[in-house]
């Protein structure tokens, strides 16, 4: 992965030297409280509904041992011994005070970690495939032209102070599993008929009050000229973005407004200054950063292979992890690992200060010293020798990271909502207690097949419950929780918005229609169906008619 | 209202104007150097007319408002060499991105100290981008 050299430790250390100096102003009442507001948001502190929250920059949701174990240590002297995922790859703590934050970001540094911009009306993580670098279907490796794009949006003098938040996905293989058709900016690495890499320049998706699918402004963008075009994008947004309502000032709304053809005129005149220039990418920088992305020194094919049939034997239930929790490697012998952070103990994405320490210790051991953050709240081995496969299943399954459930119902996404957060309007987390209670049956999940349940608990919709096979959106109704539910979304290459069910469902009646849901998706569905497939043959009716034909106790 | 230009403090500089770009185009009598304007002005009008301006002032209303960012880049990429002043919500925590978009001139808030800000200007001394200042990014290095 990248290793940081003077100019950037340089930076990331002023960097805590200039916050420092900015909360020490602010504690002694030299700054405005809604200044220190935005100066805190760049440096990744929010004040939530408990106490202050920092969301640390995972880049692309990538890792070394090192950096997980320092972030188990911070838990451990700062916060209250756990983390939290997010959807966009970084690790959140909840706890720590805003004194403390300086110390934070000083422990940080020292390996090579930062909380800049995860905050903030400015450019956030730019995030990727957690299986990049590593997946059989990769086109090419997202995590160079990622590493391109953080240090080109690391403290850039321009656009600090946008109308809102801005976030960048980039996709590189067959199956898109950044989501990048709900971004700011998708970006798709891609061959084209005349054999050239490049990228497909998708703007203005998004999720939160105004769902958006992506549109393409540029078919084939050429790689030199990523940053200028990336450039001229958000300056076009920064000048006409609008700044008058907040909840209308994401670059979607803009591209909604003056459409995609006019907008596509706005970048592509704009561009026409900027290409060509002192952004265009020196070949010698691109081969640099890839150098940094390498392959690791895999085991060659009849070192790293075992046809592990003895232990699926042995062990059913080593089987089922393999077929549910691992994924097809490029390298011949290898298998990507998920680790699963949905156990039935503890909210979805939280990861407890010794687990993190044994999944650090894991990935020494097993996966060339790394590990990825994905966006729906799990983690990623990515480099594992077959041989290695079952004794890195007994020890996950020591650490309570072995549950067999990725893609499953309760490998769902869930944003922290009533509990922790200030913006949510509903409780979440009671949601997932009771779906792990009342699906604890793992043989139905599987029957199941593949289902994304995404959980939001308000319309800001940081769980992505637009784009769930499943989606539910908890909102607040004359001072009761109540949940909205939406069917046939999906954030992949097929990427669609979810259509709402019906009127809302009062909380402790959620769990009976997600079942009733999935009775009737077992009952039509045909062979080798899955649960999105068969939303998309047979439509909404018989879903409504199950649920608010014989549902007794709606909401109104 | 302290002004620091050309990264120093300054006792001798032009008033910030009170006369508004929209009105010193619209109106023949208005006849002056030196214009304010902000974020809600016709930009490429501003461009094409920045060369009969020896002082472009671009204000900021609030300090979430980052259009005035955007505008002096484009007049230092058009070629402008006047002065370039923020002025408005202008804080010491901002003038070191002002200032690398092509501000040379800081009409602070009067709550901020000028000597403190002049230290502000420059903290960071690694830059990732390219900007109006010529600096960056850090691999061209």
């Amino acid at each position: 992965m990248y290793a940081y050299n003077q100019f950037d430790q340089t930076l990331v250390d002023q960097r805590v030297e200039q916050y420092r100096d900015q909360t020490r102003r602010y504690l002694a009442g030299k700054i405005p409280e809604d200044e220190f507001r935005i100066l805190r948001l760049m440096n990744g502190l929010y004040i939530q509904r408990h106490a202050p929250m920092l969301r640390v920059a995972v880049p692309y949701g990538l890792m070394k041992s090192e950096q997980l174990r320092t972030l188990a240590q911070i838990s451990r002297t700062y916060d209250k011994g756990y983390g939290h995922f997010t959807t966009r790859q970084n690790m959140q703590f909840n706890w720590p005070t805003l004194e403390s934050v300086p110390d934070i970001l000083a422990d940080l540094a020292k390996v090579q970690m930062h909380a800049i911009q995860t905050s903030g009306a400015c450019i956030r993580n730019t995030t990727t495939d957690p299986f990049a670098g590593a997946t059989a279907d990769e086109i090419e490796d997202t995590r160079p032209w990622c590493e391109i794009i953080r240090q080109w949006s690391t403290l850039h003098p321009e656009f600090a102070y946008l109308p809102r938040k801005f976030k960048i996905a980039v996709s590189g293989s067959d199956s898109d599993r950044a989501a990048s058709q709900v971004h700011d900016i998708g970006l798709h690495l891609y061959r084209n008929d005349a054999g050239q890499m490049g990228f497909e320049v998708i703007v203005g998706g998004g999720l939160g009050r105004t769902p958006v699918i992506g549109k393409t402004v540029r078919k084939f963008l050429e790689p030199q000229e990523l940053l200028s075009y990336l450039d001229a994008v958000l300056r076009v947004y920064n000048l006409n973005g609008r700044r008058d309502n907040k909840y209308k000032a994401r670059i979607k709304i803009l591209v909604n407004a003056v459409g995609i053809e006019a907008f596509t005129k706005m970048v592509e005149e704009e561009w026409q200054f900027t290409k060509g220039k002192d952004l265009r990418l020196p070949q010698a920088e691109i081969e640099r950063v890839k150098g940094f992305f390498k392959a690791p020194d895999y085991l060659s094919v009849e070192h790293a292979q075992s046809s592990l049939e003895t232990e699926f034997i042995a062990h059913p239930a080593f089987a089922t992890w393999h077929k549910q929790n691992t994924r097809d490697h490029k390298q011949p012998g290898y298998r990507i690992v998920v680790v699963s952070l949905k156990n039935q103990l503890q909210a979805p994405g939280d990861i407890s200060h010794q687990q993190m320490d044994g999944i650090a210790a894991l990935a020494d051991e097993f996966s060339f010293g790394e590990l990825r953050s994905t966006h729906d709240q799990n983690l990623v081995l990515a480099d594992i020798a077959q041989r290695d496969l079952f004794n890195l299943w007994l020890k996950l399954t020591d650490l309570g990271m072995g549950r067999a459930n990725i893609g499953t119902l309760t490998d769902m996404i869930n944003c922290p909502g009533l509990d922790f957060c200030s913006l949510a309007n509903a409780e979440t987390l009671i949601l997932s207690r009771q779906i792990n209670e009342t699906f604890d049956d793992m043989n139905y999940q599987y029957d199941l097949g593949e289902i994304q349940l995404k959980i939001s608990g308000c319309i800001n919709a940081c769980g992505h419950h637009h784009v769930g096979h499943i989606g539910i959106l908890g909102v607040e109704k004359g001072g009761k929780q109540v949940y909205q539910f939406t069917l046939g979304g999906s954030a992949s290459n097929d990427a669609s918005l979810g259509k709402t069910l019906g009127r809302s469902i009062d909380q402790d009646q959620v769990v009976v229609v997600i079942g009733q849901i999935l009775d009737v998706y077992v009952q039509q569905r045909e062979t080798d169906e899955t649960f999105l497939q068969t939303v998309q043959r047979i439509g909404f009716a018989p879903f409504k008619e199950r649920v608010y034909g014989t549902h007794q106790r709606s909401a109104a | 209202m302290a002004l620091i230009k050309d990264q120093q403090l300054s006792l001798n500089h032009v008033a910030t104007p009170d006369i508004r770009f929209a009105d010193w185009l619209d109106d023949d009598l208005i006849k002056g150097e030196s214009v304010l304007t902000n974020g809600a002005d016709d930009l490429t009008c501003l461009l094409a007319n920045a060369n009969k301006l020896d002082m472009i002032a671009i204000e900021f209303e609030t300090f979430a408002d980052g259009r005035g960012f955007s505008m002096a880049r484009l007049l230092r990429r058009e070629g402008y060499q006047g002065e370039i002043r923020a002025v408005g919500d202008v804080a010491m925590d901002r003038i070191e991105f002002m200032h690398r978009v092509g501000f040379n001139a800081f009409e602070l808030r009067d709550d901020q100290n000028v000597n403190e800000a002049l230290t502000k200007l420059s903290e960071m001394s690694v830059h990732f981008q390219p900007s109006a200042d010529g600096k960056g990014p850090a691999y061209m290095a």
